[in-house]
Formats: structure tokens, C-alpha cells, sequence
């Protein structure tokens, strides 16, 4: 899907002016040096995510969105600039704490659902609870509550192998809410399933953000999440091209279609 | 701006810590299994040629307790047929503190106090070691520095003609890879003391003769051993006026072995008459010519057979020393087991020495499996960490900490150390035991090194468990510090 404009907009607040900031990078620059030679990755990003959003975030390959994400979950430190989670700034973190970080406040999810293929869809989402502390009876508890909220609590004993795409997807949204996080990184959530498949998790998805004030970032090549999302933005080579509001994008798409 | 409460995580238990390392071998089973074998066969390797040594070592102490004691009669018969060579006599001087009797002999013999004698010890000990030196060496060598003397005639034609002490050194600057055991004025010095050890050899040597002279008087026509096999007894008494120094269970057990030699030599004698080797060649279908003392040996352990022999030997008026059929039977298998035993002394003439015991070329051996065990196990360790880069990633962007990834791929490790290392300890014990078993047969059972077999099982599991976790100190060390964002692939 084509950017719209080339022309940058600056960060457009949301709609709500209650929410407050989740997510706030400033100037964040990430230069990679393999042998010798500098890679620019990120050329300094400032962006305000707020709570409760769901944003996608789109962009061609190689334009720094892989970065991007690393940054803003705390899997990565930029080289310049500085990243606040929940207000806490990353760079400060020990180990430890970036640990209870992604544990608590941050859930992953991926285009390969990346689940443990040894557990069942339970053990799955129980995991992360292991590593917060949560006991056993209440994580098993817990876990199923989860699994019934993406409709997976019949196949709770299932292995991911055992399971299709659209299923492991699931799973991998559940354990991603296991520890009640603030934030939901998604990697192309949707692009190794089916159409039918793919709305499933992209309702999921909106329900999530809709009904239980989950904050959504979502990386994307799928057309539909305009459809869901609130806002979207767009990265090349390093920068923000763009950052627009749905119903902005919207009114410009029914432009175009209508010249 | 205000900060929120950021914790650090907790640490997960040891036993959910082992579940998760458990589950995960489980589902490789198969990486596992060929991992395990890897550690069992290194490991099988090291239990096996330690038990073998472990077992030869016991079963050459064995052998040799036996063997002296086997010979106990033929060394006396050899005490009482003529003086002790020099070296000999040297020889046991030297080792004045391990047998006190056989010098109190020696001082009585030689009309010696042995005060005095205990004076020559340092002189005999240093004569000891320079002919060990000369008798290392090979002929054309000894020839060049001394000689054609050996024995104490070295010493003799050293101490007599300076030149000689001159041509030996000279020789020695020639033969630069031995080395001469002391420095010249210290062998100088011994040769100054050597003519007094050398007349007190003589002595001794001429009172060992007097003693045996006398000895002989009172056999009247016996054998030896015959003499010997009455050692508990009057023969004993003889012995002792003449001065040989025996206790009374040295007595016992002289009288024992000259009794069964005596008869074993009766026996073998038996063979000169033609009429029972042809007998006995005919029932083995071979030459009379042919048959040997140990092909009789092997007949006789039949009690017919031993029957049969001493009635022909009664019949041909042969003396037989009483012997009845089933004690020649139990002579012929107790000659099996003597057999059995130069056997084994030669087989187990190599051990001892290098790590253990377990020789210069199996501690060798031995170091290089563990190597290779080693590389073996970090290489499936680290293909372990590569195949589940994801996992580790995804574990961590879950909030795994890093040392409970560094604690998972250890313990996976240990497990299969302990798995390998059990199974490798016991394979490799049960082999070492069969294999000397058949080797060595009655004898292993007789000396069964029960309790070193089993700390030597112990250390080889000890070993692969080690081997497993050092081996996967490196792999967990690159899992545990693994970037999590290996597994975001995002694009």
C-alpha cells in the first residue's frame, strides 16, 4: 500500500485528550556499525504514543521499522536519543529490569507466533506468569480465562504443532496478554495467515484496544488494519514519513479513489 | 517527569528451572539421544581402560604374591646349592630394611656382626645403583666402558687399575643420552670403599658355602626337595644349626611348596620312563618325542587319568610319595592356576605408572577422548543453542532472565552428562571385566578389585557430567547473552 503524500505531517494528537503518554521517543538515532561501516538505521525519531492507542506503523523494508520496534520494546537501546516506557527511560534499565519490563508492561507478538513448541497452548501462556512470579494454580487459572478471551479454552492441551496458523496466532496474543501488559508490539500479525484467518486476529485485535484499553502497535502490510486502527505512520529510511489519524487518511484515500 | 516502580525479576525455582530443561530434551529426544551417546562412548572408553587397569594392577600383585610363594622352594633349593651370586648378595644388602631376617642370616653365615653390616648398607646401595646403570646398557656399549667385566668385577677392575675409572669416563662423554648415576669423585670415593664390601662379599659368600657344605652332609642321598618338604621338621632343625634363619611359619609354608615340587618333579620325572610316554602319546595321538611336562599337566587334572599314571608309576617301581589319584588331580589343576599366573605377571608386566596407573599410552589415550567427548558435547551444545535461537529470544522477550537461560542449557547439559556418563560407566565396566575375565579367568575372581572398580565408575560419571557442563559453559554463556531481537524478524 502506497503512502498517500510524501509530504510530512507533524504528530497529530488523538481524539481523546484524557489519555495520557505511554510511549515517547526523543530523537532516538540508531546507527549500526558492522567492519567498519556505519549504517544509519534510525535518524532520529520523536514520536508520542498515548495510551490506549492502536497505531499501525507501515513501511517498506529496510526503513528502520524493524528498529524502530526494537527500540520502543525495550529489546534494543538507541545510539542517540532517549526512549521512555511508561515513563521510564529505557537506557537507564538494568538487565534485570528490562527483564521485568518486557515481562510486565510490554507483549510481543510476531509473524511466526514464535511459540514454545514444546509447551502446550497453557504452558504457552503461563510462561511469562512463571517469569513475573505469578504461583502456578493462579498463572493455570489465569491462563485459561485468557485463552477463553481469544476462544482457544477447549484446546488448552494442544501443542502449537498440533494447532493451525490462525490458532498458534491466538495463542501468541494470549501470551502476550498473560502479564496484563500496557503496550501490544505486533509484528505483522497477519501476514502469514489467510484473509479469513487474519480478520479473526484483526478483531481480536480491536477488541482488545476497544474493550480493555490495551495500547496497539502494530507493524503492517495488511490494508485491513486501516480499518481498525487509530492512527497510522509511516517510516522510510530511518525517519517518520508520516503520522496521520485514521479518519484523516480516510478522507484523502476517498479523494484519490474518487479523482 | 515521574518514574514508575520498575522491579527487578524474580528468580524462578530450581524444579520449574529443571522441568523446562527436561521438556525441552524431551522434545529433541533424538539431538539428545545422539549427544548422550557421544559423552557414553568417551565415556565407556575411560571406565573401561581404567577398570582393565584397575584389574591388571590388582591381578599383577596377585600374581606376583603368588608366583614368590609358588617359587618359595625352588629359591631355597637354589639357597642351598651354592653362595649367593654378588649381585645378589648386593641386592640384598641394599634392601637391609625389607627383609631384617635374611641379614641376620647373613651376618650370622659370615661370622659379621651386624652392626657392621648395617655400616656397608650405603656402599651396597650406592653398588646397587651403578650396576643398575651397567646392566641397562646394552653389550657393545658395557664393552667400550668396562669391559668385559660385570657384576662386581667391574668394581674389581675399577678399583684396581686407574685407568679404567679413566677409560669409563672418556666412554661416557661418547654416549651423551646416559647419564652415569653420580659425578666422577663420588664413584671414586665408592671405589675406595668397595674392597672392604668386596672381601665382606667373599666372606659371606664363604660362609654360605660352609652352611650348605653342612646342610648336604644330612641329606644322605634325598632329594632336596624331599629334604625341603620335611622343613617343618627335622630338616628344619639341620637348617637351623647351619645357620639359615627360618620362623616357624616360613618353616610351614617351605615344607608345603618343597612337597608339591618334590611330587610335581616326581611326576614330570615319571615322563623319562619310555613306556609312559608313549602311553601318553598314544592316548593324544602325537610322537613320544612330543610329549611335554605340560601337556602331562593338563591330563592329569582327569582323576582317571592321574590314576592311571600312578599306577603305571607304582608298577615301573617309581617312588610316587604316596601320592594318591586325587591329590595328583589337584596338583595338575593347582600347576593350571600357577600357569594361569606366569601368564598373567607377563600380561601385566606394563602396568602402573602415568595418570592413575593407567600407563603412559592410556593416560594418553584417555586425554584425547576426553577432548574429543568435549568437542563432541560443545559442538551439540552449540547446535542446540542455534536451532532454538528463536526460543531463547522469544523466552527472553517474555522476561526470561539470562541466567535462568545460562541455568536451562546447563542443566540440559548435566542432564545428558549424567545419562551419557551412567551409561558409558557401566558399559564400558561391563566390557573391561569380560574382557579380563577371559583374559586372566579364576584368577580376576580371586582378585576382584571390588571397591576401586566401583569409585572408578563413580569418577567416570563424575568426568562426562563434568565434561558435559564445561563443555556447555561457552554455548549457554552465547545463549544466555543472546540479543532478544534475533527472534523480532520484523520485515
Amino acid at each position: 500500500m502506497k503512502a498517500p503524500t510524501a509530504m510530512a505531517t507533524p504528530p497529530t494528537a488523538p481524539r481523546k485528550e484524557e489519555r495520557r503518554i505511554i510511549i515517547r521517543t526523543l530523537g532516538m538515532k540508531k546507527q549500526y556499525n558492522r567492519k567498519g561501516q556505519i549504517t544509519h538505521a534510525l535518524r532520529g525519531i520523536d514520536v508520542e504514543i498515548y495510551s490506549g492507542e492502536f497505531i499501525a506503523v507501515m513501511g517498506p523494508s529496510g526503513s528502520g521499522k524493524s528498529t524502530f520496534f526494537n527500540m520502543i520494546g525495550a529489546l534494543d537501546s538507541p545510539s542517540e536519543g532517549r526512549v521512555f516506557i511508561d515513563e521510564v527511560d529505557v537506557a537507564q534499565l538494568t538487565a534485570e529490569e528490562l527483564a521485568f519490563l518486557r515481562c510486565r508492561k510490554i507483549g510481543y507478538i510476531f509473524q511466526s507466533y514464535n511459540l514454545i513448541q514444546y509447551m502446550t497452548a497453557l504452558e504457552n501462556v503461563t510462561t511469562p506468569m512463571a517469569f513475573g512470579g505469578v504461583e502456578p494454580d493462579d498463572a493455570r487459572k489465569r491462563g485459561m480465562e485468557i485463552l477463553e478471551l481469544v476462544g482457544l479454552q477447549e484446546r488448552w492441551s494442544h501443542r502449537p504443532i498440533e494447532m493451525s496458523g490462525g490458532q498458534q496466532q491466538r495463542v501468541a496474543i494470549a501470551r502476550a496478554l498473560a502479564n496484563r501488559p500496557t503496550v501490544l508490539l505486533c509484528d505483522e500479525p497477519t501476514a502469514n495467515l489467510d484473509h479469513h484467518t487474519g480478520q479473526e486476529i484483526l478483531d481480536i485485535l480491536q477488541n482488545l484496544s476497544q474493550n480493555q484499553g490495551v495500547t496497539i502497535i502494530c507493524a503492517t502490510h495488511d490494508h485491513r488494519m486501516m480499518n481498525v486502527c487509530d492512527r497510522l505512520m509511516w517510516i522510510r529510511d530511518g525517519g517518520i514519513e508520516r503520522i496521520a489519524r485514521r479518519d484523516e487518511v480516510e478522507v484523502e484515500l476517498a479523494g484519490i479513489e474518487g479523482e | 517527569m515521574k518514574t514508575i516502580d520498575v522491579q527487578s525479576q524474580p528468580i524462578l525455582s530450581f524444579a520449574r528451572t529443571l522441568g523446562l530443561a527436561l521438556s525441552a530434551v524431551r522434545y529433541r529426544l533424538f539431538r539428545a539421544a545422539v549427544t548422550v551417546t557421544v559423552i557414553a562412548v568417551a565415556m565407556a572408553f575411560l571406565a573401561n581402560i581404567l577398570s582393565e587397569s584397575l584389574i591388571k594392577g590388582a591381578i599383577a600383585v596377585h600374581a606376583r604374591d603368588g608366583i614368590r610363594e609358588m617359587r618359595l622352594a625352588e629359591t631355597w633349593v637354589a639357597n642351598l646349592s651354592v653362595p649367593m651370586p654378588g649381585t645378589a648378595l648386593i641386592d640384598r644388602l641394599a634392601g637391609h630394611d625389607e627383609e631384617p631376617s635374611r641379614i641376620r642370616e647373613i651376618a650370622g653365615l659370615a661370622d659379621i656382626s651386624e652392626d657392621e653390616l648395617a655400616d656397608l648398607v650405603p656402599v651396597a646401595v650406592q653398588a646397587r645403583t651403578y650396576l643398575q646403570f651397567f646392566e641397562r646398557l646394552d653389550y657393545g656399549r658395557r664393552r667400550v666402558l668396562v669391559g668385559t667385566a660385570s657384576g662386581p668385577d667391574i668394581f674389581r677392575r675399577l678399583a684396581d687399575d686407574p685407568a679404567a675409572v679413566q677409560r669409563l669416563f672418556d666412554g661416557l662423554l661418547t654416549m651423551l643420552s646416559y647419564r652415569f648415576p653420580t659425578e666422577r669423585p663420588d664413584l671414586e670415593q665408592f671405589l675406595t670403599e668397595w674392597p672392604q664390601l668386596d672381601a665382606w662379599i667373599e666372606q659371606i659368600r664363604a660362609g654360605q658355602a660352609r652352611a650348605i657344605r653342612d646342610v648336604h652332609r644330612h641329606l644322605d642321598g634325598r632329594h632336596l626337595l624331599a629334604a625341603l618338604a620335611e622343613a617343618d621338621g627335622p630338616f628344619g632343625e639341620i637348617l637351623a644349626e647351619s645357620g639359615f634363619e627360618l620362623d616357624d611359619e616360613e618353616r610351614a609354608l617351605i615344607a608345603a611348596r618343597a612337597r608339591e615340587a618334590y611330587r610335581a618333579y616326581l611326576i614330570e620325572a615319571s615322563l623319562a620312563e619310555f613306556e609312559i610316554r608313549q602311553n601318553i602319546a598314544a592316548r593324544r595321538d602325537i610322537l613320544p618325542s612330543d610329549v611335554a611336562p605340560l601337556l602331562l599337566w593338563n591330563l592329569l587334572r582327569d582323576e582317571d587319568q592321574a590314576g592311571w599314571l600312578l599306577g603305571r608309576m607304582q608298577a615301573l617301581d617309581l617312588e610316587s610319595d604316596d601320592l594318591d589319584a586325587a591329590t595328583l588331580a589337584r596338583l595338575a589343576r593347582e600347576k593350571a592356576r600357577e600357569r594361569l599366573m606366569m601368564v598373567a605377571e607377563l600380561a601385566t608386566a606394563d602396568t602402573g605408572g602415568g595418570f592413575l596407573g593407567l600407563g603412559q599410552r592410556m593416560t594418553w589415550l584417555a586425554f584425547v577422548s576426553m577432548l574429543v567427548c568435549v568437542v563432541g558435547i560443545a559442538n551439540a551444545m552449540l547446535m542446540s543453542v542455534t536451532e532454538r535461537f528463536r526460543e531463547i529470544a522469544t523466552l527472553k522477550c517474555l522476561g526470561a532472565l539470562d541466567g535462568f537461560i545460562m541455568t536451562v542449557f546447563l542443566i540440559e547439559a548435566a542432564i545428558l552428562g549424567v545419562v551419557g556418563g551412567v551409561a558409558g560407566a557401566i558399559g564400558g565396566l561391563i566390557i573391561g571385566v569380560l574382557r579380563m575375565l577371559f583374559r586372566f579367568r579364576t584368577l580376576l575372581l580371586e582378585a576382584f578389585p571390588l571397591t576401586p572398580l566401583f569409585f572408578a565408575s563413580l569418577v567416570s560419571i563424575g568426568v562426562g557430567v563434568l565434561l558435559a557442563a564445561v563443555a556447555a559453559v561457552y554455548p549457554s554463556l552465547r545463549a544466555a547473552k543472546l540479543a532478544p531481537m534475533e527472534a523480532m524478524r520484523i520485515e
